[in-house]
């Protein structure tokens, strides 16, 4: 299907829907109207107060993120108890968000409400979104599919952006300079004038980037700048009806001269809210999205180009929502909503297009005073793969005012990427081997038996292009929460089950000794163990706050083969084949067994001052099997020690206006060794400590 | 009283009679029924069966093809000892006070397994990446324990990451050896010392497109890690050959990269340098592989 004549129908239906809304004409609204102070959208999709919901959420507020110093989301991320942002760009690719030990691949990033998009090789590049005009980032671990469909496995990430709220023009300016002439120039702009608000933000950064692995030519972050362009408009027409408009524009540039390195993410985003009584709210939601990458790598001498990766993806996305309070703690919530997506990239064949339906209902109640359940489902209909159910059942009972236990069990699920359906390429300057996705497998190899470049095949030709399932995951979250006075603490224990993920099989053996590979759902992994958060509110201006979490995660083929005795490694000195028991497991890659957070807050009022520090440690992680038995183990020579990084802010405010900051990040200069360099070659895990400074003005 | 007499005399002939056949050497009566196993290397136990072995084992003398044998246990059905050094394949014979008495079979007096470790194998090739692979193979004779010229004698051969073996055909590579041999190769999972014998092994040769030892990362004795950028003989996999005239070996390769670094450099270690552990049974029709 067209996109443009997708977009051109959807909006003539808007505006139909906006017509249709307001034929309704009934009373006010009381499910968006709520001035708690803690509130949060993301785990209900509807307004629910952060501490009563049955499920493990956290909050970042913009004070938080304001007194660190930091701009860009993966930098904030990284402080919270159980999210890890993994260091792949030791390896190549971006920084990782984990979550439950669960990787990026599974974890859903939105932007008020509505997903971005843009993972050229599974990573989202959290650094890509400026956190300069949000209200809160909201993280609901484990699995939302049953609200939020694919992608939401590990959990869903929503930035919240600010609402205006002053009749007169305010906003800041502000510029953040630090090492690696890291510079980062924001403005924002916001008022609201009876029905209508508007608000802009624009920032740029840039920065020469730094140098992980001394000594070689390349740098590992070349020097880029990047702008992002927000602008927002609010019109309440009344009280029944509301709508907003966003637009934002992301363009991202590295100096890679003579070779090229773009990436461009743009979207706009449509919501009307229409409340035809006090209890009942229809929200009518439109959104397109795209993300567009130019890389070419030319010859140094010819300037031919070696290599062309082109990416453009779209999603254009209607939704409605509808929710109805038959009383106060009495909700549902019905949605449906239709995507269409397209991808063009160079190492396809063609453009190729995704059709997906879905429909979600959840029932959000209280059946006794104490006790809180909310029970959901969605169904996601895939033009390429098979449909997928996902049900979610929580509940929370508060024994008293202070101690409440929660549960929930939900499924996640994850569809097969363009890439597994539709890669149709082959590595000329790698050995000439070649990747198919699932849809053009079967014509792929046949083209290849036609040219007489397959010695023999592996999988028969009649089970080649077999529809892929989505991956998918039960989680359990299981946890108690306990508020008194100034301490207030919460423990969760968790479980994730992973199974159907996609793997790669090898399909056929080419003639040039190389293999031809395609997709299969095989593995089966799990991650399980234990948050625990505790704040302490010391005294009026001093704020303590500790997590922690203990992760296990492992494959579970790969521990039955290791019972079986079937799995070898080699000792190191002889180099000969042991056999390896359990115990040699280590996990997962990229998986810490412990983590742990500390943070202190503290304001001096008679200063109009504030200081704080932070601490975030993570234990000993490994990268990546070394020893050929395709699992880590603690014979791989691929482990990077735990470390901690301590990051400390000071902030002075001057005539109520200006706002004047001083930072050091990564406080204790840790670099770290990272266990792939090359044999007397140092490659380093973190760049070393950073400085900041930044000027805010507010107005 | 004469009958007494008589009867005590008589009693005493019976005694004596009976004594006397307790003092006399029954060896004459033994005899050598048969030798297990019947082919053994040297300093391997067998055992010899009969009926009537003096208890004694200072009273035999056992020779192996001629060669004297040391006994370690005796029963008077049983002979234990050791192949000794020097015996030759022949017949066994037992001798208690100077009567011989010999197998009915002949014993077959093995080969030693070889047991070696051969280091930096040199591989070249020419091509990869995406051009036609090419270059003369690298080839191994397991009987010398070397790199060989020989176009005829070699079992086993490399070139880059492809092994070829002496049985079959081409598969159809450019400048790939002619296949003149009856050799063979399969793939064990396990450890080294775990692939005992060959006996219960299909092997397989190589083919128009098709080598007995798969090509490809994870399919054959290797994979490739591209982060890494390093070939890793996968632990576990013993690639067992049958060579160019029948005999049998185990191969464990350890290393792909020159002097067998622990911990290779993909991008800094040069590769295609073959190191690896191997058993040969230099003996024919045999099997065992430890």
């Amino acid at each position: 299907m067209n996109l443009n004549k997708v977009i051109t129908l959807a909006f003539i239906s808007v505006f139909g829907a906006v017509a249709f809304g307001q034929e309704n004409s009934m009373k006010n609204d009381s499910i968006v109207a709520q001035d708690l102070d803690e509130v949060i959208v993301t785990a209900t999709r509807t307004v629910r107060q952060l501490s009563s919901l049955p499920l493990p959420v956290t909050l970042i507020s913009k004070k938080q993120i304001q007194r660190t110093g930091v701009t860009r989301l993966n930098e904030i991320l990284n402080e919270q108890t159980g999210i890890v942002m993994t260091p792949d760009a030791t390896i190549g690719g971006g920084e990782g968000v984990q979550i439950q030990g669960i990787a990026s691949d599974y974890v859903l990033v939105l932007i008020d409400g509505v997903p971005v998009v843009g993972r050229s090789s599974g990573n989202l590049d959290l650094s890509r979104f400026a956190i300069g005009n949000i209200k809160q980032i909201e993280i609901v671990k484990g699995p939302s599919s049953s609200l939020f469909g694919s992608e939401a496995l590990g959990g869903v990430i929503n930035i919240i952006t600010e609402k205006p709220t002053s009749e007169n023009i305010t906003g800041q300016l502000s510029h953040r300079a630090a090492t690696f002439n890291n510079q980062n120039s924001s403005i924002s702009l916001s008022q609201r004038r009876d029905k209508f608000g508007y608000s802009f933000f624009v920032d740029r950064l840039s920065t020469d980037g730094y140098d992980l692995a001394i000594g070689d030519d390349a740098q590992t972050v070349n020097p880029f700048f990047n702008y992002t362009f927000n602008g927002r408009l609010f019109f309440d027409a009344s009280e029944k009806l509301k709508i907003f408009a966003s637009g934002r524009y992301f363009s991202q540039e590295f100096y890679v001269k003579p070779n090229t390195s773009e990436e461009r993410d743009a979207n706009a985003h449509l919501r009307i809210d229409h409340n035809p009584s006090e209890s009942t709210n229809w929200q009518y939601e439109f959104y397109y999205t795209s993300y567009i990458t130019d890389e070419k790598i030319l010859d140094l001498i010819n300037n031919d180009v070696l290599m062309a990766n082109d990416f453009n993806q779209q999603l254009f996305r209607p939704e409605v929502r509808y929710n109805h309070s038959f009383s106060e703690n009495n909700t549902l919530t019905l949605g449906g909503g239709y995507n269409f997506e397209t991808l063009d990239r160079s190492l396809f064949a063609e453009q190729v297009t995704f059709d997906s339906q879905y429909l979600f209902a959840q029932y959000d109640f209280k059946p006794l005073e104490k006790l809180n359940i909310i029970v959901g489902a969605r169904f996601d209909n895939h033009s390429e793969y098979n449909s997928q159910l996902s049900p979610k059942l929580s509940a929370r009972y508060n024994f008293n005012e202070s101690f409440a236990v929660k549960a929930s069990v939900g499924s996640g699920f994850k569809a097969p990427d363009f890439r597994q359906l539709y890669l149709d390429f082959t590595n000329a300057a790698g050995g000439g081997y070649s990747v198919f996705g699932k849809e053009v497998e079967a014509a792929g190899i046949q083209r290849l038996l036609e040219n007489d470049e397959i010695a023999n095949l592996v999988v028969d030709q009649n089970n080649l292009g077999q529809r892929l399932n989505a991956e998918s995951s039960i989680g359990y979250n299981f946890g108690f929460s306990h508020k008194k006075g100034k301490l207030s603490s919460d423990i969760n224990l968790f479980r994730n089950d992973f199974n159907n993920l996609i793997d790669i099989q090898i399909l056929a053996s080419r003639t040039n000794g190389q293999n031809v590979f395609g997709y299969i759902n095989r593995e089966s992994v799990y991650t399980q163990g234990v948050e625990f958060d505790l704040k302490y509110h010391v005294f009026e201006n001093l704020d303590f706050s500790a997590g922690y979490q203990l992760l296990y995660a492992f494959d579970k083929d790969k521990e039955e083969a290791l019972e079986a005795g079937t799995v070898f490694g080699r000792n190191p000195e002889t180099l000969e084949t042991i056999r390896l028991t359990r115990s040699d497991y280590f996990g997962l890659e990229n998986r810490s067994r412990n983590t742990v957070n500390f943070k202190v807050f503290y304001e001096i009022p008679q200063w109009d001052a504030n200081a704080n520090l932070r601490v975030v440690y993570r234990s000993r992680f490994g990268l990546t099997d070394r020893n050929g038995n395709d699992l880590l183990d603690n014979l791989d020579n691929s482990f990077v020690d735990g470390y901690a990084l301590v990051n400390l802010a000071l902030g002075k405010n001057f005539y109520k206006k200006y706002q004047v900051q001083f930072g050091v990040n990564n406080l204790l200069d840790f670099k770290g060794q990272n266990p792939l360099a090359a044999q007397d070659a140092e490659v380093l895990v973190n760049p070393g400590i950073q400085f900041f400074t930044r000027l805010n003005i507010q107005f | 009283m004469k009958t007494i007499l008589k009867m005590f005399a008589l009693y005493l002939a019976l005694f004596a009679f009976v004594s006397c056949s307790d003092d006399e050497d029954p060896s004459e009566n033994f005899t050598v029924t048969a030798i297990s196993p019947e082919s053994a290397t040297v300093g391997t136990e067998i055992t010899i069966t009969g009926t009537n072995f003096p208890t004694d084992a200072s009273r035999i003398v056992l020779k192996v093809g001629g060669a004297m044998a040391t006994i370690i246990n005796v029963s008077s059905t049983q002979i234990v000892a050791t192949v000794p050094q020097g015996a030759v394949s022949g017949a066994v014979s037992v001798s208690v006070n100077g009567t011989a008495k010999m197998t009915s079979n002949e014993f077959t007096v093995l080969s030693e397994l070889v047991n070696a470790k051969v280091e930096n194998i040199f591989a070249p090739q020419t091509g990869g990446r995406g051009q036609p692979v090419g270059g003369p193979f690298t080839k191994f004779s397991f009987e010398a324990g070397e790199v060989t010229d020989s176009d005829t004698k070699w079992d086993i051969a490399f070139r880059g990451l492809t092994i070829a073996v002496n049985g079959g055909t081409i598969t159809g590579t450019i400048d790939e050896p002619e296949r003149n041999g009856n050799g063979g190769a399969t793939i064990v999972e396990g450890i080294f010392s775990e692939v005992t014998s060959s006996q219960d092994i299909t092997f397989a040769q190589d083919a128009d497109g098709v080598f007995a030892i798969p090509t490809g990362s994870n399919n054959g004795w290797y994979n490739y890690n591209f982060m890494t950028n390093l070939v890793t003989a996968i632990p576990g996999r013993i690639l067992v050959f049958r060579t160019h005239d029948g005999k049998v070996a185990k191969v464990e390769i350890l290393s792909y990269y020159q002097n067998a670094p622990a911990n290779p450099d993909g991008s800094a270690d040069p590769s295609r340098y073959y190191t690896f552990n191997y058993v040969y049974n230099p003996n024919e029709g045999e099997t065992s592989l430890q």
